[in-house]
């Protein structure tokens, strides 16, 4: 939807009023065994502590399309464009039913995993990272986003110590090697890889996940503190006029 | 001693695009002509949409933009399953709709045109494109589909005439495609 100028000007004045206290977007990013989830709850409990109204949106899980992923990735019938594109929809519909409403309240929203995840993972899986990129416009930036960067190994050995992973997860789908582990190790270094160009494009915050859990938290309450007061970003204006916009369309519904 | 060349058959995508679903229809099998020529793919094959149905409506309503996106999900299950092997065997396959009707429907929702022709880079170009357009009567009653389904949905259109007149923006900008 383009969104119309007065919509823009409604985000615009939103996000920039003085006074109030801004809603904020952190996203932590990472591969599977970097430790985001567990950084993310220490996060979460010391912002409550800090006053902060604290809403959490994680990885596929909105209400309308994570069931339709489920229910396929449970017969292993997602080919790399079916899968990018339906996680592309659990992210817009999040975007627009969860983020986006908690930002404009003045809430701090943590993404456990944000757009980048679907990047990383859809490049490792062969497709274009232009066509993938395009598909999450109008791009919504966090204010922070955490990269936690840790080696294949650390990242297999972690994950592999509890559990076996996952047909997707390994990247079976496109390694087409039998062996889950085996799989996990080659799809994750493609993972990493991508993730590590990411954070160098979009000015990721890099977290040493390799560290101490006491040493990142501690860590990542420093650069939030930093972080924090950053300006709002004026690439996001198209996003949040366009739920705006939507929003109030529907809100006689 | 003369060899007679083998006949290939010739493989044809054909794309039929329009709003009302059971137009579409009827059209792509007078498009494929004998049933032995091929078949015909049409919209929801992978049931994302069936499913999106009977979700429960605190889950939300969609925007047209995640419409779109699970519409692409589903052509790419239908390319993979249907489709592309039809084409491989040196069949016909008559899509009924294809690109035109949702890259029109994501038009009059009011999104941009840059968007939608990146979403769709992945579909294969039609070799033939058909458009059936209908009165404004029997779009009216038209609700099958997934012009119909979508603007049944769409938190965006709140009362039939909101619904009529997005389905009326959708065949116009159809028709236009059509000069």
């Amino acid at each position: 939807m383009r969104p119309t100028s007065a919509a823009l000007r409604a985000a615009r004045a939103h996000f920039t009023a003085s006074g109030n206290r801004r809603g904020l977007l952190v996203a932590f990013e990472g591969p599977d065994g970097s430790g985001k989830t567990t950084q993310r709850k220490l996060f979460k409990t010391w912002l409550q502590s800090e006053g902060y109204d604290v809403v959490t949106t994680k990885w596929n899980s909105s209400d309308l399309i994570k069931p339709i992923i489920k229910s396929r990735k449970s017969v292993r019938a997602l080919s790399p464009e079916e899968f990018s594109l339906l996680h592309g929809a659990d992210f817009r519909h999040r975007v627009e039913q969860v983020i986006l409403p908690a930002l404009w309240a003045g809430k701090l929203v943590i993404a456990d995993r944000f757009l980048f995840t679907g990047l990383a993972r859809d490049v490792a899986r062969g497709l274009d990272l232009d066509w993938v990129l395009k598909l999450y416009e109008p791009l919504l930036w966090p204010d922070l986003v955490f990269y936690f960067a840790v080696s294949p190994a650390t990242s297999g050995r972690r994950v592999t110590a509890t559990r076996t992973p996952n047909f997707y997860e390994a990247g079976q789908d496109v390694t087409q090697v039998d062996d889950p582990v085996e799989s996990y190790q080659r799809f994750i270094a493609r993972v990493i890889r991508e993730y590590e160009s990411l954070a160098l494009i979009f000015n990721m915050i890099t977290v040493d996940a390799e560290q101490s859990i006491g040493e990142q938290h501690h860590l990542i309450r420093r650069l939030f503190l930093e972080g924090r007061q950053r300006p709002w970003s004026d690439w996001n204006a198209d996003a949040v006029a366009e739920w705006l916009q939507q929003a109030r369309n529907g809100a006689g519904r | 001693m003369t060899t007679k060349k083998a006949r290939v058959p010739k493989a044809e995508l054909i794309a039929v695009d329009g709003v009302d679903a059971a137009a579409v229809l009827a059209d792509a099998r007078a498009a494929l002509g004998a049933p032995a020529r091929g078949g015909i793919s049409r919209w929801d094959a992978s049931g994302v949409f069936q499913e999106l149905a009977v979700a429960d409506e605190t889950a939300g309503a969609p925007s047209a933009r995640t419409l779109l996106l699970l519409y692409a999900a589903d052509l790419a299950f239908r390319l993979r399953w249907q489709i592309r092997p039809a084409l491989a065997e040196g069949r016909t396959v008559v899509a009924a709709p294809y690109v035109e009707t949702a890259m029109a429907f994501g038009r009059a929702a009011g999104l941009d045109p840059k968007w939608l022709t990146n979403l769709f880079r992945f579909a294969p170009r039609a070799r033939t494109r058909r458009f059936v357009h209908t009165s404004p009567a029997r779009r009216k009653k038209a609700r099958d589909g997934f012009v119909g389904f979508s603007c049944d949905r769409l938190a965006a259109v709140r009362t039939k005439q909101e619904r009529l007149r997005m389905v009326d923006q959708t065949a116009a900008l159809l028709r236009r495609r059509d000069r």
